[in-house]
């Protein structure tokens, strides 16, 4: 047992006769004895507690507390509502975004670092908004043109080869076995499978189908942007292709000359024009069958 | 309306009953703590009264801790500690009832005015502890529930109140 806890035990009867007779013998045992026997006879006053009883049973009970209904919902509400606006904001920021422009449309976006892009008809970029200003990554599906701000290395990914670049403005095209790349301001690197190109202003590459043309250009812009769309060295098919994305129609070919090559430039805004220069140009004959489907016919 | 979720607390008897086997105990025990009578029996009224109003949500095995969470929390309020002023109950006068030779006499009165200035001079915690187990009769571990502290510490105060008694006495 303890030591400083003995004089309680023993005030309480509860020492071991062991140690009861150790204390007994000790002599202050006697003056405890007496201490305790008239402690026992203490007194600490009366009081009128029946005065007091009826005091209290007067007093009101309060009523139930009643919490109205809102008071228990607002704040699950307002929880509620804000966990809403997190999860937007999350999905926004860490979701990759989407942009696309569909057929015979362009799509002009920024992206958030404010770098411009213009992406032309039939076309997708997907990218994350997420620490972008430190990772510029995007990948394109489809032709665009960028207006890169100036900051960390750009990079642009495609089925067929990846872009980079520092602050610049270029144009990439990836359509089928065609990736075209055009740098109009600063420098840009192209990666095509084991082959990296480096392009200065007014520089622009082509790889088809695993072969490579390297050409100048005079322009400042895309064509494309100009409601122009520019060929230079381009098969029919290849030819018709880009216009059936510019004016969202159908058009079918019935001719065997498919190997001259077309170079020019033909309206994105004007059908009747534009199929007047490919049929003059082809000695073809078109054929309107539908709002959206045409024909070409050899004379 | 069916009381069936009112608490027994609620109903007068029941209540009437619970007061009169705790209200001096709690009365006593304020008193050991301020030393001054009215101010025990305001703040003993006042936890009876909370437990009246709000016998709805107390149910009664739960009164007495409520009570006494009300009187240990108001006394945290109190600031002064007077003396305890205590007296033997009014028939006592000594332990031989049959000596009654005026030396003896005079020895008791001393004795017993030396212990009741001794256990006024006792600090609060030990004091309090003390005269729960003397004057009420309470078992250390109800003390302990009643204070909120251990029966280990309720014995360590009882002890030491033991010790300032007699070393006082001795004086």
């Amino acid at each position: 047992m303890k030591k400083n806890r003995l004089l309680a035990k023993w005030l309480n009867d509860d020492l071991s006769p062991d140690e009861l007779a150790a204390f007994e013998a000790s002599p202050d045992f006697e003056k405890y004895q007496k201490i305790k026997k008239y402690t026992a006879h203490l007194d600490a006053g009366d009081f009128d507690e029946n005065s007091m009883l009826s005091n209290i049973l007067s007093q009101k009970k309060a009523a139930p507390k009643v919490v109205p209904l809102y008071k228990k919902w607002m704040p699950r509400a307002v929880a509620i509502f804000v966990l809403a606006l997190g999860i937007t904001f999350a999905m926004k920021v860490f979701i990759p975004q989407t942009e696309t422009a569909d057929f015979g449309k362009k799509t002009v976006f920024s992206l958030p670092d404010n770098s411009k892009v213009v992406l032309n008809s039939g076309s997708e970029i997907n990218y994350k908004k997420w620490n972008w200003d430190s990772n510029r990554h995007l990948e394109l599906k489809g032709e665009a043109y960028f207006k890169v701000a100036k900051g960390r290395k750009f990079e642009v990914q495609t089925r067929l080869g990846k872009v980079t670049v520092l602050g610049t403005q270029f144009n990439v095209k990836a359509r089928k076995n065609r990736f075209d790349v055009v740098c109009y301001e600063g420098r840009v690197k192209v990666n095509y499978g084991n082959t990296e190109i480096l392009l200065t202003h007014g520089q622009s590459v082509r790889f088809e189908n695993g072969k490579q043309i390297k050409m100048t250009v005079s322009s400042l812009q895309p064509e494309w942007m100009n409601d122009q769309i520019c060929f230079y060295k381009e098969n029919i098919r290849t030819l018709l292709d880009e216009v059936e994305r510019q004016y969202n129609i159908k058009i079918d070919l019935n001719t065997k000359d498919t190997i001259s090559l077309f170079t020019g430039k033909l309206p994105a805004k004007d059908l009747n024009t534009a199929l007047q220069i490919i049929s003059t140009t082809y000695h073809l004959e078109a054929r309107k069958v539908s709002n959206n489907k045409i024909i070409f016919d050899e004379k | 309306m069916p009381d069936q979720n009112q608490s027994n607390t609620c109903d007068e008897i029941i209540f009437s009953s619970f007061f009169k086997s705790h209200v001096k105990a709690l009365r006593n025990f304020l008193f050991y703590k301020f030393g001054n009578a009215e101010q025990a029996e305001d703040i003993t009224q006042e936890a009876f009264v909370k437990l009246w109003q709000n016998c709805a949500s107390v149910p009664l095995e739960k009164a007495k801790s409520y009570i006494y969470t009300i009187a240990n929390n108001s006394s945290l309020n109190q600031i002064a500690h007077q003396k305890v002023v205590l007296n033997f109950e009014k028939n006592f006068i000594g332990l031989d009832k049959t000596n009654e030779s005026p030396e003896y006499l005079l020895e008791e009165k001393q004795f017993q005015a030396k212990l009741l200035k001794a256990i006024e001079n006792l600090n609060e915690k030990q004091r309090t502890a003390f005269l729960m187990h003397r004057v009420d009769g309470k078992k250390y571990s109800e003390i302990a529930v009643e204070l909120e502290i251990s029966v280990k510490a309720v014995e360590k105060r009882i002890h030491l109140a033991l010790l300032s008694l007699r070393k006082e006495i001795d004086l």
